[in-house]
């Protein structure tokens, strides 16, 4: 201890391993602060598109008691038919409950710009009621009345009264008239089930996601229906049965190079071979769904092998001694115990499929499609094609449509991979 | 009951017996065997007849463009504007096919794409591999990866809503015109959606260099630092270059970012601040809406997919084949 010999020098640090430590710690430094940075990218990415898409779910209604009277609705005093309902004047009626609301409101300018404040599409609610229930003519009715998408915004602070008026839509006002009616009670703050269930529309106050939803279900049922088995099946032939040989080589690259082509070259196999050549409809799900399937197909194969591979070699021998075909050796045994990986893989590759965009802009599934598809052959859009359309219109309140439609993809992609994780880690075996 | 005898084995007296007990060559047995595994044959062979499928369809399209347009102008062209030809009896109605605006936009966007993720993905891969505890490794690594399932056109739509007009905002004081289409918006976008191609393809290569080495290195005197520079990082080299490899792969055929983000006129430039247009831009557009498919404007876009899937296939090809060489030279 004591002797200041080479013990000394040896723990003593000269200047050069002082800046090569110094080097060492700066080297680490960059690698913590790249994983820092990306882990940063992730939560902006996640925590704008949560802070910003849950305003989606919720929405403002006028509630008002509205007179379905004949006269101004346009019809005759008589027996009317359905027809002549769904053709009345709605709009009139709420038009004239708003002049009542706000008598001192004259001239024609001041007019439109109240009558503005209210969804154009308002009318269709009480026609739906009036449809629903005839005996409701001539009597009075507590409806909740779709707000425009500008008074929407204002009322969930979106567009503030301190901006110039000039470079907002709505003028003071407008802006006093609905400061009254929140005032007053007219206006709700309720779940705005329309989001999740309706149909696409021009109106923003009015545009739901069911239609898409319903789209991209039918496009899945086809992918899941085609690929899963067509993928399994191929698994099995590589793993199980396909004898060492060139063949089998040049399958495997094959494969391996499919999954890594882009999609959007899918999408163009997809119009040239199922729409031009096959002549299947445009923008109809089970064209997606074929496309899709046909990207999935790879992912799902190289999972199924992995799976297949995992299962221990004495199970199938043990099975070939007591006299087991094969086949059965493979269906009856094999295949159970790699069902778990297998079903992790194929919902990876649905999850996948769910959020891919660019082979659905191919085959024309991003036509504006109001009604809800009815089934897997008449024209739809999926989830993200609806993002996509929502993020290219020009109305603002679309960009919080597009957060919620977002919000919601997101919600399920991460469903699926959870059970996904949760099926891998349950069905983790050590043989 | 045994299946039939593939193993010629069991010589000697036994033999007559084990044969008569072998199942006939026509029974139903032996049929549905052999029909199921000409089904499972089949549906593996399907992945050959997808690939055939893309390569005839984008080929028989292109030809017909080239029947149009020449080949060399297609690819040495400087001047991209086919949507010039919107009547028949137009001057100019030939519109323009050259190229190369298209493929140098494509460039320059991927560009700075690999520019953000190979630095952070691979420094993010080291970090993880050699310095991070296992659980947080364990812990981090998927994290990272959402970033590659998240799907693209939330991407798009962030780089348009978000990072363009802040791009913008940030450009102006200095002086620094950025276009609200700017090619940066796009491939930063984009770059960060790749780090997790990057990062954990490295990650295992990295992982899979034998501790020997490393030890031996520290054994020597070097420090943590040095090891992973001078020893490690040249092992895992070749798993490291297919990873960038496979990463750019994916930026160049990435379509939704540049659908939503990037510009749609294609411009001879190579200034990150200017919009450019890229092939995946140039397909959608030229194939969105109506289609004629006897017109050189929808056959082009069949040509710059044709370009776009042999790029992406040599590069893919490569990649996989340099990842698996390394494999072997480790396990």
């Amino acid at each position: 201890m004591s002797s200041p010999g080479p013990a000394a020098a040896r723990l003593s640090e000269d200047a050069r391993t002082r800046r090569r430590h110094a080097a060492d710690r700066r080297f680490r430094l960059y690698g913590l602060s790249a994983v820092v940075l990306a882990l940063l990218a992730l939560v902006a990415l996640l925590g704008s598109i949560a802070f910003n898409g849950l305003s989606a779910f919720r929405h403002h209604q006028l509630e008002l008691e509205v007179t379905l009277d004949r006269e101004t609705l346009g019809l005759p005093d008589g027996p009317v038919d359905v027809s002549d309902l769904r053709g009345a004047n709605y709009m009139g009626v709420i038009r004239e409950r708003l002049r009542a609301l706000h008598p001192e409101v004259s001239s024609r300018k001041e007019k439109r710009a109240l009558y503005g404040l209210v969804s154009s599409v308002a009318g269709f609610e009480l026609q739906q009621l009036v449809l629903a229930d005839p005996a409701l003519l001539g009597r009075s009715v507590r409806v909740a009345l779709p707000l425009s998408d500008e008074s929407g915004r204002y009322l969930k602070g979106d567009i503030s009264r301190e901006t110039e008026e000039s470079r907002r839509k709505l003028n003071d006002r407008q802006l006093d008239w609905i400061d009254a009616w929140r005032d007053q009670g007219f206006v709700q703050s309720a779940w705005n089930t329309r989001f999740l269930t309706g149909g696409d529309s021009r109106e923003p106050e009015v545009a739901g996601l069911g239609g898409a939803l319903l789209g991209s279900l039918w496009t899945l049922l086809v992918t899941l229906a085609l690929s899963f088995p067509l993928g399994v099946a191929a698994a099995v032939h590589l793993e199980e049965f396909a004898p060492r040989s060139r063949v089998t080589d040049f399958l495997e690259v094959n494969i391996n190079n499919l999954a890594a082509v882009p999609s959007i070259v899918y999408g163009l196999l997809g119009l040239a071979v199922f729409l031009n050549f096959m002549g299947l409809p445009r923008s109809a799900p089970v064209v997606g769904g074929l496309v899709l399937a046909l990207m999935t197909l790879p992912t799902i194969i190289i999972a199924a092998r992995a799976a297949l591979r995992a299962v221990p070699p004495s199970i199938r021998e043990a099975a070939l001694a007591v006299g087991a075909s094969p086949l059965q050796v493979v269906v009856h045994h094999v295949l159970p115990l790699a069902l778990p990986g297998i079903l992790t893989g194929t919902i990876i590759g649905m999850a996948r499929a769910l959020g891919e965009t660019a082979p659905l802009l191919m085959i024309g599934m991003v036509a504006f499609i109001a009604d809800p598809p009815s089934g897997p052959l008449s024209p739809a859009t999926a989830l993200p094609v609806q993002i996509y359309l929502w993020a290219e219109s020009p109305e603002r309140a679309f960009q919080e449509l597009t957060f919620g439609a977002i919000l919601v993809l997101v919600a399920f992609l991460l469903v699926m991979n959870a059970v996904a994780i949760i099926l891998r880690n349950r069905s983790e075996k050590s043989w | 009951m045994s299946s039939t005898c593939d193993d010629p084995g069991l010589p000697g007296p036994g033999g007559a017996s084990a044969a008569s007990l072998t199942v006939q060559p026509f029974s139903p047995r032996r049929i549905l065997e052999r029909a199921v595994r000409g089904l499972l044959w089949l549906c593996a062979a399907l992945a050959i007849a997808v690939t055939a499928g893309i390569v005839l369809s984008l080929l028989f399209e292109a030809l017909r463009f080239f029947g149009k347009v020449p080949l060399t102008d297609f690819l040495f062209g400087l001047e991209w504007s086919p949507q010039t030809a919107l009547r028949a009896d137009q001057v100019g109605s030939s519109g323009a096919f050259g190229a190369v605006p298209v493929f140098t936009g494509t460039l320059l966007i991927t560009g700075i794409a690999m520019a953000v993720a190979v630095p952070l993905g691979l420094l993010s891969a080291i970090y993880l591999a050699e310095y991070a505890h296992a659980r947080v490794r364990q812990l981090v690594k998927p994290i990272l990866e959402i970033l590659a399932g998240v799907p693209t056109v939330v991407y798009g739509f962030f780089a348009a809503l978000l990072i363009a007009p802040a791009l913008r905002d940030a450009g102006s004081p200095f002086g620094i015109d950025i276009s609200s289409e700017s090619a940066l918006a796009a491939g930063l976008v984009m770059g960060v959606m790749i780090i997790p191609f990057v990062s954990s393809l490295s990650d295992d290569v990295i992982h899979a260099v034998p501790n020997a080495l490393r030890e031996g290195s520290l054994g020597l005197g070097a420090t943590k630092g040095e090891t992973v520079r001078q020893v490690v990082l040249p092992a895992a080299l070749p798993g490291i270059v297919g990873a960038v490899l496979l990463a750019l792969s994916r930026a160049i055929g990435e379509t939704m970012i540049v659908v939503m983000a990037a510009g749609l006129a294609a411009k001879l430039t190579a200034n990150p601040f200017e919009a450019v247009t890229t092939v995946t831009v140039q397909i959608v557009t030229l194939l969105v809406g109506d289609q004629e498919f006897d017109s050189a404007k929808t056959l082009a876009a069949f040509a710059l997919g044709l370009v776009l899937f042999l790029v992406t296939l040599s590069l893919n090809v490569v990649a996989l084949h340099v990842v698996r060489r390394y494999r072997e030279q480790y396990e």
